[in-house]
């Protein structure tokens, strides 16, 4: 199968490469581009460890094919600190608990990411919901919803984010 | 992974083409989407190719089909079945016992039993629509084997199931079944019966 | 002990035992900068691929590799006859039993592993994997181990034929494994002949799968310049797997570096050495090039460490006032197609025996039957401390049974038979020495935090309306920190555990250890036992783990051995340390070594203020300046054998409140309290329970790994097989006490597989008790809403307006 030229912005920076049309995307991400910071769970989409932004949604990018990707903007975990700051998420996260063995969390930092957006201000149950599509096994997620709480005051909070 | 499947079918044709049909192994094979009889080994045992589709993935099932009897009195017949794919990945035994019942008028009535039992990838994963898409396959199987036992007979009728006999596709479309499957499903749940 | 406000100050900057510190491991997890095994890149790699049975017990015929190999950027396919000139076709397991690495001539598992394809990468691996053809003979599968000794069960082990030993002693049958028993047999049966109340239960304990979110993988590269073999793999024990890979393979270990980097979580999973592995390290040896295998979850479902499948059936013996008198249990172990989970040697059945629980029972018997079935090889894992959930399950139940039948409350007929904390060291009937506990005043505690008496009124209220709701109380006795090596060996090594540490001149230091964290935290909780033994900041200690070149030889950590084991290895070795600085002192201050105070980080004279020297100062100078006679340098080693288990308890208790109609159940409560003893670091050992007592829940209420009757696997992926979200999962509220461990160096216990142990009975007696007035005494887990309908249904509930 002939390759396929794809480009996109990855993290705020344009990126291009081969596929074939039948890759994925979590795949293109770890291993053309060496960012390993998205895992691979499951083959069924449900674990969401693979979560990433993609044009402003939340995306499962085991159920996405890289070409999907063209033209488009894609953000990843890698990418949510900035200019050597970290998100609040990503402090909420250290600061609540809110991970043990690392392996769910780059996903569940990226979903908490465009939830905050869709929902800024969410209860604790909203924010279940809200992360349902992520498993995790160690933390039993009483410190997640902590850490992405966290987060939303900081982010709400005038010279917070 | 077992299924028990009871299908019945009725065909506007005489019992006894019903049952002349049904003693032709290869033409009743060939009434099950995507199957062939590739080589007859002896009275009884048959060796038979299905050819499947799911979308772009497409894979061929390998088995063997014996008669295990024929009872010309009860115009009752019984089959035993089994294959693999290729690659060994699923497999699959059948036990089948078809009769036709006169039903009198010159119309007749085709009824089959079967146990499906199924192993591998198909029984891991294909066990949530088993029953919904083995219906769609027999209920398949029930057009062609009744437009082809109309076929055999004279009149319009005749000719127009000639015609559908012709047309059967030669692979079976998975996607296309599990859809109708699907279709079925939720119209068996507001009350719309079996599809 | 700090007494006063500067010398507080001091020990709240050292961030040691009793902090709850942010964690080191964080800064890299939260930037997405971990090093998972499928994260190793090393230049060449090859991707593998199995190849898997579709049948649970079939002959094969034929194997053809021919289209397989010809397609383009397939390097290799292996299967068990490129094995045999190796003699690597089987291997031994971590029971004293076989395993097939590849099927030979037959398989016994739907899923077994039978070639292995070798390619550029995962892509064309997966497509050439489609096309190994492979000719199968299905064979009558045995599912149901209730048959494997009937006189015409399928033969699985036709390797084992004519064997009457399979590394575990006598064998019944062709599909026999070991019959294990303990205790007084004549002596129980006396006292159950004799009883005035007995009560006799069948229940399941069934089969799930720890499902770690961070599948099984290795990438094995061999160097044939050098002759090296590097395996990074994940393994919960990489030292373990480095002694078996020599074996193996006949590479010296000291030619063998394993590396287990960040693991994804183990709970068991990732202790056993699978086919996937062994033929990654053939195709990277053959080949020349580092060759990475990273299995699916369906394969990691269906074919790795499972948990459970224990038919167990208990009795007890008490009097009418509900006071037991003997205890009698029957097991049947299913442990799958080959015996190959990890135990200690002489332990078949684990630690079980401990299923004397926490009561003061003067008599007991235990027989266990292991047998084999045409499914997937395992049994101990998933936070089971060795058996330890199946013992717990099974007293749990039986002295709620045992309560229901003489109508006493089911707190109280616990106070009744609970070891009294005067009692210990406690010896149990079943030959385990309890180290210490306080159970009556943790059950207490928790009875006052949720208003006990006022939960029954309620439930009393509402069953007069038809109402369903449960109170499940559990009171476990744990026993982890495997273990004193007379008795506990894995594969003939002791199980004892290491720690090196070497402090700096500048004052920081590196200590590495010989267990293995998979997520709890051992590079922050390591560094506070260190901090608080040596006076340095936990900050500035470097700990390390899972290098097999540099970590000192360890037995890994499962059956929350960490703790009781490498920590007390830890503490030991920095006391050593402390003995030298305190030399170091003396001569630095011209004094004798006995005038020396030790307080938090410094050594002070005794009774002239300002005459002191920091552990700081001491390790500049223990690299030039130190007594005559004394080499330079502040470091040690320890290698600690435990002198016992340890024994961490708890007391739980759950409330739920079942839908009469669709038999969901949503639990309004659970408070969970538990004993570790000391504890290291507060904020890590609640995680730990929040994420145990998660896995309870799943095991309770959903998980089963499913099979039909021809062995076909049902929920072998996560369209079936449950695992929580956030919205099922309950809100947990977690309370401690302290009862430090005699023996242990820091009077530390372990926790982290306490709240699985517990948390499983806790609720499967809350589901049980919502029904008991019901006169119903089993309900079998998993309590999915359909099985708790069904139920429901048979009792006509559901039919009451």
């Amino acid at each position: 199968m002939a390759k396929k030229h794809i480009s996109f912005t990855l993290n705020g920076a344009a990126v291009e490469t081969l596929v074939e049309p039948r890759e994925l995307l979590i795949h293109v991400l770890r291993e053309e581009l060496r960012q390993t910071g998205s895992h691979i769970g499951c083959e069924t989409s449900h674990c969401g460890a693979c979560t990433v932004d993609l044009n402003g949604k939340s995306v499962k990018s085991c159920t996405v094919l890289a070409v999907q990707a063209d033209g488009g903007e894609v953000l990843t975990v890698e990418g949510l600190a900035q200019n050597g700051q970290l998100h609040p998420l990503q402090e909420g996260f250290m600061q609540e608990h809110g991970l043990q063995c690392g392996f769910c969390t780059p996903g569940m930092l990226m979903r908490s990411y465009r939830f905050l957006q869709e929902n800024p201000k969410p209860t604790d149950d909203e924010v279940r919901m809200g992360m349902s599509g992520n498993l995790c096994r160690c933390t039993g997620y009483m410190n997640i919803v902590k850490a992405v709480q966290y987060a939303a005051k900081k982010i709400q909070t005038p010279g917070g984010k | 992974m077992e299924v028990k499947l009871e299908k019945k079918f009725s065909i506007a044709a005489p019992a006894a083409n019903a049952w002349r049909l049904l003693q032709d192994i290869k033409a009743v094979a060939e009434c099950m989407p995507g199957a062939q009889i590739t080589e007859q080994l002896d009275d009884t045992h048959y060796k038979g190719q299905v050819k499947m589709r799911l979308g772009p993935a497409s894979a061929t099932f390998n088995g063997e089909l014996e008669v295990k009897s024929l009872d010309p009195n009860e115009k009752k017949m019984e089959m035993f079945g089994k294959g693999t794919d290729t690659t060994g990945a699923s497999a699959a035994t059948m036990n089948l016992t078809a009769r036709v019942l006169d039903s009198g008028n010159g119309q007749c009535e085709l009824v089959g039993v079967s146990d499906v039992s199924v192993s591998g990838k198909m029984a891991n994963f294909g066990g949530r629509m088993m029953n919904q898409v083995s219906e769609q396959i027999l209920k398949q199987f029930g057009d062609n084997f009744t437009s082809r036992v109309m076929a055999m007979g004279e009149g319009a009728a005749a000719e127009q199931a000639a015609a559908a006999v012709a047309q059967q596709p030669k692979e079976l479309n998975a996607l296309a079944l599990i859809w109708h499957a699907l279709l079925g499903f939720f119209k068996s749940l507001f009350g719309g019966g079996k599809a | 002990m700090a007494t006063t406000a500067e010398s507080m100050e001091r020990e709240q900057k050292l961030e040691g035992i009793g902090c709850s510190r942010k964690r080191k491991e964080d800064p890299r997890f939260i930037q997405g900068k971990g090093n998972y095994v499928d994260d190793v890149n090393l230049a060449g790699t090859l991707f593998a691929s199995v190849v898997r049975s579709p049948h649970a017990h079939a002959r094969i015929k034929s194997i053809n590799k021919a289209k397989a190999l010809a397609l383009p950027g397939v390097h290799a396919v292996l299967t068990a006859d490129d094995l045999k000139p190796l003699k690597l076709h089987w291997m031994p397991t971590l029971a004293g039993d076989v395993q097939a690495v590849l099927a030979d001539e037959k398989v016994c598992f739907q899923y077994q592993e039978v070639a292995v394809v070798i390619a550029d990468n995962r892509y064309i691996a997966a497509d050439g994997v489609d096309l190994v053809e492979v000719e199968y003979e299905p064979l009558p599968a045995l599912v149901d181990p209730h048959k494997a000794m009937d006189a015409d069960a399928p033969i699985i082990r036709e390797d084992l034929v004519g064997k009457d030993e399979a590394g575990q002693g006598k064998r019944l049958h062709n599909n026999h494994i070991f019959r294990w028993e303990v205790g007084d047999k004549a002596g129980t049966d006396k006292v159950f002949a004799g009883a005035e109340v007995t009560v006799k239960q069948a229940m399941l304990n069934p089969r799930v799968h720890p499902c770690p979110l961070e599948t099984c993988g290795c990438v094995a590269s061999f160097d044939k310049v050098r002759g090296d073999l590097t395996v990074y793999i994940t393994s919960q024990a990489p030292h373990v797997v480095r002694t078996v890979v020599s074996i193996l393979s006949g590479l010296p270990e000291s030619k063998i570096r394993v590396i287990s980097p960040d693991i994804g979580g183990g709970f068991g999973n990732k202790v056993g050495v699978y086919p996937g592995y062994v033929t990654a390290i053939v195709a990277s040896i053959v080949l020349g090039r580092p060759v990475k295998w990273i299995e699916s979850r369906i394969e990691n479902l269906s074919t790795t460490a499972f948990a459970r499948d224990y038919h167990m059936v208990g009795e007890l013996a008490a009097d009418k006032n509900g006071r037991i008198k003997a205890l009698r249990v029957n097991v049947l172990a299913d442990h799958g197609a080959f015996n190959s989970h990890a135990q200690p040697t002489k332990w078949p059945a684990g630690l079980f025996s401990v299923c004397t629980g926490s009561y003061d029972i003067p008599v007991a018997y235990v027989k266990v039957d292991g047998v084999y079935t045409n499914k997937a090889p395992g049994g101990v894992a998933y936070r089971c401390s060795f058996r330890v959930t199946e013992a717990v399950h099974l007293i749990e139940r039986m002295i709620d049974i045992l309560a229901q039948k003489l109508d006493i409350d089911k707190a109280e007929i616990r106070f009744r038979n609970f070891i009294k904390p005067e009692q210990f060291p406690y010896h149990t009937a079943l030959d385990w020495e309890y180290d210490s506990g306080n159970y009556p005043a943790a059950l207490k505690k928790v009875m006052e935090a949720v208003d006990y008496a006022g939960l029954r009124k309620e439930q009393e209220e509402k069953r007069k309306k038809g109402e369903l709701m449960g109170i499940g109380i559990c009171t476990f006795t744990e026993i982890v920190g495997a273990g004193p090596s007379k008795a506990c060996d894995i594969l003939g090594v002791g199980m004892f555990d290491s720690c090196e540490i070497r402090v700096h001149p500048t004052g920081s230091a590196i200590a590495r250890m010989g267990t293995q964290s998979t997520g709890q935290a051992h590079e922050t909780t390591y560094a506070q036992i260190i901090a608080t033994e040596l006076g340095l900041p936990s900050e500035v200690i470097q700990v390390e783990e899972g290098d097999t070149s540099t970590a000192p030889y360890g037995l890994g950590t499962y059956g929350s051995r960490s703790t009781p084991v490498g920590g007390a290895a830890t503490a030991n070795a920095a006391r050593k340390i402390r003995d030298k600085a305190r030399k170091i002192a003396a001569h630095l201050l011209e004094v004798s070594p006995d005038d020396l105070d030790w307080e938090i980080d410094r050594f002070k004279v005794k009774g002239v203020p300002g005459q002191e020297k920091t552990m700081k100062e001491i390790a500049w100078a223990a690299y030039n300046n130190v007594p005559a006679g004394m080499e330079m340098g502040l470091e040690a080693v320890e290698y600690y054998d435990p002198p016992n288990f340890t024994y961490p308890f708890g007391a739980y208790i759950c409330v739920l409140d079942i839908d009469r109609h669709t038999g969901e159940s949503k639990v309004r409560r659970f408070y969970a309290l538990d004993d570790c003893g000391t504890r290291i670091n507060p904020m890590i050992i609640e995680g730990q329970i929040h994420g145990g007592l998660t896995e309870a829940y799943a095991v309770a209420m959903g998980q089963l790994i499913a099979f039909d009757a021809n062995g076909n696997l049902l929920s072998n992926s996560l369209m079936d097989y449950f695992v929580p979200t956030a919205v099922e999962t309950p809100k947990w509220e977690t309370d401690f006490t302290v009862t430090p461990s005699p023996h242990h160096p820091l009077g530390a216990k372990g926790v982290a597989e306490s709240p699985h142990v517990g948390g499983i009975p806790c609720f499967t007696n809350a589901v049980n008790d919502a029904f008991s007035h019901l006169g119903v005494t089993q309900i079998e887990m998993p309590h999915t809403s359909f099985n708790v309908w069904k139920t429901i249904h048979e009792l006509g509930l559901d039919k009451q307006v």
